[in-house]
């Protein structure tokens, strides 16, 4: 759910503006010293794959449908900051020319939809791969951290149009998670299904740098 | 291709099309920002802000009609908060209508939803429709945006429609196998397809950046022209700003 302006009060959007920033420019600070020229193209084709990939419809329950989200797939690939850096430009893409969302929402939407996925869902992700070993690691790991980026997201959501007086939160809250409860899902469906893909037909793109 | 609403009308010729793309950025989101911190209850200046932004629009000679219909896509938003409002607001005084009260002040928190979220949907397709792709964020570059993520938006904007094309090229022949699924198949099927566009995009980078490289890149994006901003622009800036700020205090 991309919040548009107007939503949120100034208490809750100015801070969530500025912890994006600065994590964003911690994200450009590192890929600077760390990729070469090589990647710059790489990240931005990925993100075009993201969004893309965005526009696939997948049928949820009683005629409604959902996409594909991406954060956690994403950051799998790339690792958490770069993963972050392709999040946050599809978020500044849909705000600016799509007008999916704010621009004094920015920072909450690439906050919710972005940075929970790549960042949380990374280290998610993360834990299941040492606790389990191989493939299997990877699979749960990349489940559950989908699962839970889009469980998140919604309730970061509630509670920030709660926080500016917009919405209940005894309304928004369980309806918001209960919904994304099942589009979650769907994405961690989607996440193993693509890294199962990746696994039989280009095993080498799993192991790319990550940072 | 769907998005063909996208740089439909940025090729026109207009005032506004010719401006530079950071005053035009500059003054739409300092619109935006007044908008947003405006208190709903004065009525008169957000009818004002209306009409100067839509005095942008009639001089760019987009067609108002495009930029209603473009408006709508904060529906689903605005249906979400109108099922809150009915628990919102304490302050007696009630509207009844039929099963759910809704007070005044949750009233007027829709109306500040409202009204806040369109003229600021209405500002944002005023810039990127007199501004074409690359103008805008080669202004937003120049508005110090850092380059990475400027390189990475323009190598997305470029790829998107053909990963897009591709992407409904495997639905099709998905469809055309009569693809009936029940709901599991279905989300295989989409994990499988989207499997196959990751490692087609990959592949596709990899040939891109040893096109590029062989064509002299060197991680940086040469211009051949840079911006420049004009006396027409330090006008409309003025100009811009100066109704605004006379509308938020007068």
């Amino acid at each position: 759910m991309h919040i548009p302006d107007g939503f949120l009060s100034f208490e809750v959007w100015a801070p969530l503006w500025a912890v994006a920033a600065l994590i964003i420019a911690l994200a450009v600070r590192k890929t600077n010293k760390k990729l070469s020229d090589r990647h710059v193209p790489l990240l931005g084709i990925l993100a075009a794959f993201v969004f893309a990939a965005q526009m696939l419809n997948v049928p949820v329950a009683g005629g409604t449908s959902g996409h594909f989200l991406g954060g956690v797939l994403t950051a799998i690939f790339v690792g958490p900051l770069a993963g972050s850096l392709v999040m946050s430009s599809i978020f500044v893409i849909q705000a600016i020319f799509f007008q999916d969302g704010g621009i004094t929402a920015l920072g909450a939407n690439i906050i919710n939809m972005g940075l929970i996925g790549t960042i949380i869902g990374f280290y998610i992700y993360l834990g299941f791969t040492k606790l389990l070993k191989g493939k299997r690691g990877m699979i749960t790991g990349a489940a559950v951290a989908a699962w839970i980026s889009v469980v998140f997201a919604s309730a970061a959501c509630a509670l920030e149009l709660a926080a500016s007086g917009t919405s209940p939160i005894q309304i928004a809250l369980p309806a918001m998670v209960g919904i994304h409860a099942i589009i979650g899902i769907i994405e961690a469906a989607i996440t193993v299904t693509v890294i199962g893909f990746v696994m039989k037909t280009r095993p080498d793109l799993l192991n790319l740098p990550k940072i | 291709m769907r998005h063909s609403f996208l740089d439909r009308y940025s090729s026109l010729s207009s005032p506004i099309h010719r401006l530079d793309p950071r005053a035009k950025i500059v003054a739409l989101f300092s619109f935006l920002l007044i908008v947003v911190f405006t208190p709903i209850t004065l009525g008169q200046k957000f009818a004002l802000y209306g009409a100067l932004v839509f005095s942008l629009v009639v001089i760019s000679k987009v067609p108002v009609k495009f930029v209603i219909k473009r408006s709508l896509v904060i529906i689903p938003f605005v249906g979400l908060v109108a099922i809150g409002l009915p628990f919102l607001g304490n302050d007696g005084g009630s509207l009844n209508l039929g099963v759910f009260a809704i007070t005044p002040s949750a009233l007027l928190l829709f109306l500040n939803v409202i009204v806040k979220s369109w003229l600021c949907v209405v500002a944002m397709i005023v810039l990127t429709s007199t501004t074409p792709f690359s103008r805008l964020l080669r202004g937003l570059q120049g508005l110090k945006m850092p380059t990475v993520f400027v390189m990475i938006l323009s190598f997305m904007y470029r790829f998107t429609f053909i990963l897009e094309d591709e992407l409904e090229r495997m639905v099709r022949a998905r469809e055309a196998r009569s693809f009936k699924p029940t709901w599991l198949q279905s989300v295989k099927a989409a994990g499988n397809i989207i499997g196959n566009l990751l490692v087609r995009s990959y592949e596709r980078g990899e040939r891109v950046y040893a096109a590029m490289r062989s064509r002299g890149y060197d991680g940086e994006i040469k211009l051949i022209s840079e911006l420049k901003m004009n006396s027409h622009d330090a006008l409309f800036i003025t100009i811009f700003l100066s109704l605004l700020i006379l509308i938020l205090v007068v």
